[in-house]
């Protein structure tokens, strides 16, 4: 509780960060903000390209409105864990200078990718419906409840930076284990194929252990199949925000103390 | 802790790791599992040893010491960017610290919105930024360029805009780590007057910095550290010469004579220095050479100084200062100051600082009186050697009266006042008296 009230007496730092961060990320840019629809509508272009003219996929269809619908969530877990890595090692100078918060540092990271995640959603929201239209899918008013998943996949994915973050101070190879490992992430979350498909198992097991599977599969339950998440999935998402949180003030609580002599 | 004390500081001691591949691993692994920061002596280096000290509120407090001497460790101690590994420390208000001017600035944001985070980050709302925007900008005098990217600022403009920032955040304590050197002189004047200035309203100062004239001139009291340990606090220029004269390696570093907080007697002289020089006798004469402890206003005076030469010198100042009772300096000068370039120190002499007319409002003042190197280490300090007192027939107010006459034209007139009815009875029976001398010299 203590820790949530001093983030909140930090909120208007946290906004204020966040928004520098955005403006310096764009600034002398001449599109601007418009990059970050840009980046994402690119990215469904070549999806839509790739895999049905050059390799037709036969599993799900439309593939890319199912890959799209799984690798934006995905992109910002990734990009905001990976970032955080070194939130706090690049703001060193705020940290042995000036008397800083300095859990507002991947919480930050967090909220500009988080903003970028939200620019982004109209675009699959647009995509989805451009399918509708086409008759390839049906939308279902299950998309309403895609809010709730980001709450929850924000304070999974900012407990997980705050850990990182503080620990990658003491411990600098963790961010080149965090790449690796992100990257393997990526292939043993059903992103590119849908989990029923894989017929194991234990394998499905396997892939359940994986914290970011509920959220991606609810993503793709809510806004491409159009219906509500199983039980397990819901509460497996609950326990990984909750405990990903938990876990973050912990961690950066007792590393505190030692940040501003070991940057 | 008692509520006088804005900061008290009670025996902290702080040691720094050493940062090797292995203790680094070992500090995340014993910090998340065993939650113990304890540290091996063999892998730390000590920083600060048993620091104890208490500044009161509206105080200014200046640390010296050598590079490395702990100063900037305790600084962010007290900040409390760093914790002290044992020990207590206790701030009570807001605190604002200089130790990086513009910190936390971003290059590709225009100096408005630096302003605005650099103030949240100093503990502002952004309306209370906005409420001081417009004084932000006037003070750092960079108003043309507010809407640039602070990253084509030169390092000039950095840190003018950082200072202004930090010291329109209001703070009751202000901490200021070596930034009043920064800009050029006009703006370093700027900063110091600004200083003075919140040190007026009540704000509770420490200094840490190489500039031992802003030691001497803006501080209350003074700490000085060496390797770690509080070796001296007290009174600023006695500490600054303690530390100049261990410095100079002259004489080993005299030893704190006396409680830091000890009353002393405002009466007493307090003398020290290296002895080379010697400052035999002291006075305070007239014309004649005639001895004075009371005087009128615009009296012609001079302060006469016996020196005693035990050790030749080739580098030496001689200097004045005039205090009022309550401590505040009315004037200060020295032959360094004025542009005089010693040749020798042979024999002994006689100085003779000549004031043909001394134009004080009446009261109480006191004479200091130094020779000292140009870098400051004193031969001899001699502080409130001579006590005198100004009597006046009229009662105004302040320290200085500079000779003027009312002239009125037009329909003001008055009719002439009894100038000596505010007067103390026993000044102005010593003005009628010397009134009535002086005619009878001349003739």
């Amino acid at each position: 509780m203590h820790e949530l009230q001093t983030l909140y007496r930090h909120r208007q730092l946290i906004a204020a960060l966040t928004a520098r961060d955005l403006k310096a990320r764009y600034r002398g840019s001449i599109l601007g903000y418009f990059w970050s629809l840009a980046n994402p509508l690119l990215l469904l272009g070549v999806y839509t390209l790739v895999f049905t003219i050059l390799f037709p996929a036969r599993q799900v269809t439309p593939y890319p409105l199912f890959l799209f619908t799984g690798i934006l969530p995905w992109t910002f877990f990734a990009a905001a864990v990976l970032e955080s890595t070194t939130s706090v090692i690049s703001n060193a100078g705020l940290i042995k200078k000036v008397m800083f918060p300095a859990e507002a540092l991947p919480l930050v990271v967090v909220t500009s990718h988080l903003v970028h995640f939200l620019l982004a959603l109209p675009i699959l929201l647009l995509a989805a419906i451009a399918f509708a239209i086409n008759g390839d899918i049906t939308l279902h008013s299950t998309i309403a409840l895609v809010p709730f998943v980001i709450v929850l996949q924000t304070l999974f994915v900012a407990g997980i930076a705050m850990s990182v973050s503080s620990a990658s101070v003491l411990f600098r190879d963790l961010r080149d284990i965090l790449t690796n490992l992100v990257q393997l992430g990526f292939f043993i979350t059903p992103i590119l194929y849908q989990i029923d498909t894989i017929h194991s198992r234990p394998l499905r097991a396997l892939l359940r252990l994986n914290p970011m599977t509920p959220f991606i599969v609810t993503y793709q339950d809510l806004i491409f199949f159009g219906h509500l998440p199983g039980l397990a999935d819901t509460l497996l998402m609950i326990a990984y925000a909750f405990g990903s949180m938990a876990l973050g003030f912990v961690v950066f609580d007792r590393l505190r103390d030692v940040l501003a002599e070991a940057i | 802790m008692s509520a006088k004390f804005t900061i008290s500081v009670e025996h902290v001691d702080k040691s720094y790791r050493l940062w090797g591949r292995r203790s680094q691993f070992a500090t995340l692994k014993s910090a998340l599992l065993k939650r113990d920061l304890k540290l091996a002596p063999d892998a730390s280096v000590p920083a600060l040893r048993d620091v104890s000290f208490a500044v009161h509120k509206g105080e200014a407090f200046g640390i010296v010491g050598r590079n490395g001497s702990g100063k900037s460790t305790l600084l962010k101690i007290i900040t409390g960017i760093l914790k002290p590994t044992t020990g207590r420390v206790t701030v009570v208000g807001r605190i604002a610290a200089l130790i990086e001017l513009g910190a936390g600035f971003h290059p590709e944001i225009t100096g408005r919105e630096n302003v605005f985070i650099n103030g949240i980050m100093l503990g502002l709302s952004r309306r209370e930024i906005e409420q001081r925007f417009d004084k932000i900008v006037d003070f750092s005098g960079i108003r043309d360029f507010i809407d640039q990217p602070v990253k084509t600022y030169s390092s000039g403009m950095y840190v003018r805009l950082g200072f202004a920032v930090a010291v329109h955040v209001d703070p009751d304590v202000l901490l200021i780590d070596e930034v009043l050197s920064v800009g050029d002189e006009e703006f370093s004047a700027k900063c110091v007057a600004k200083i003075q200035e919140m040190k007026y309203r009540g704000v509770t100062l420490i200094f840490v910095t190489h500039q031992l004239d802003q030691v001497r001139n803006l501080c209350d009291r003074a700490m000085w550290l060496d390797h770690g340990e509080a070796v001296q606090i007290g009174d600023p220029t006695r500490v600054v010469d303690a530390y100049l004269q261990a410095v100079a390696g002259t004489q080993p570093a005299p030893p704190p004579e006396e409680e830091p907080d000890k009353q002393k007697d405002p009466q007493e002289e307090e003398r020290w220095g290296s002895g080379e020089v010697i400052l035999k006798r002291v006075a305070l004469t007239d014309h004649d050479g005639r001895d004075l402890v009371a005087l009128g206003a615009g009296t012609p005076v001079a302060i006469e100084m016996d020196v005693e030469v035990r050790v030749p010198q080739t580098d030496f100042v001689f200097g004045i200062g005039i205090y009022h009772a309550d401590g505040t300096c009315v004037y200060g000068t020295n032959t360094d100051l004025e542009g005089l370039m010693p040749n020798a120190l042979e024999h002994d002499g006689r100085v003779r600082f000549v004031m043909p007319s001394l134009d004080l409002v009446a009261g109480s003042y006191r004479i200091d009186a130094a020779v000292h190197t140009k870098n400051g280490r004193a031969f001899d300090y001699r502080r409130g050697c001579i006590r005198f007192v100004v009597g006046s027939r009229v009662h105004d107010i302040g320290l200085y009266r500079p000779q003027h006459d009312w002239k009125f034209e037009g329909g003001i007139t008055f009719r002439a006042a009894d100038a000596m009815r505010n007067v103390p009875a026993p000044i102005a029976e010593y003005i009628r008296a010397n009134e009535e001398a002086k005619p009878k010299k001349r003739k």
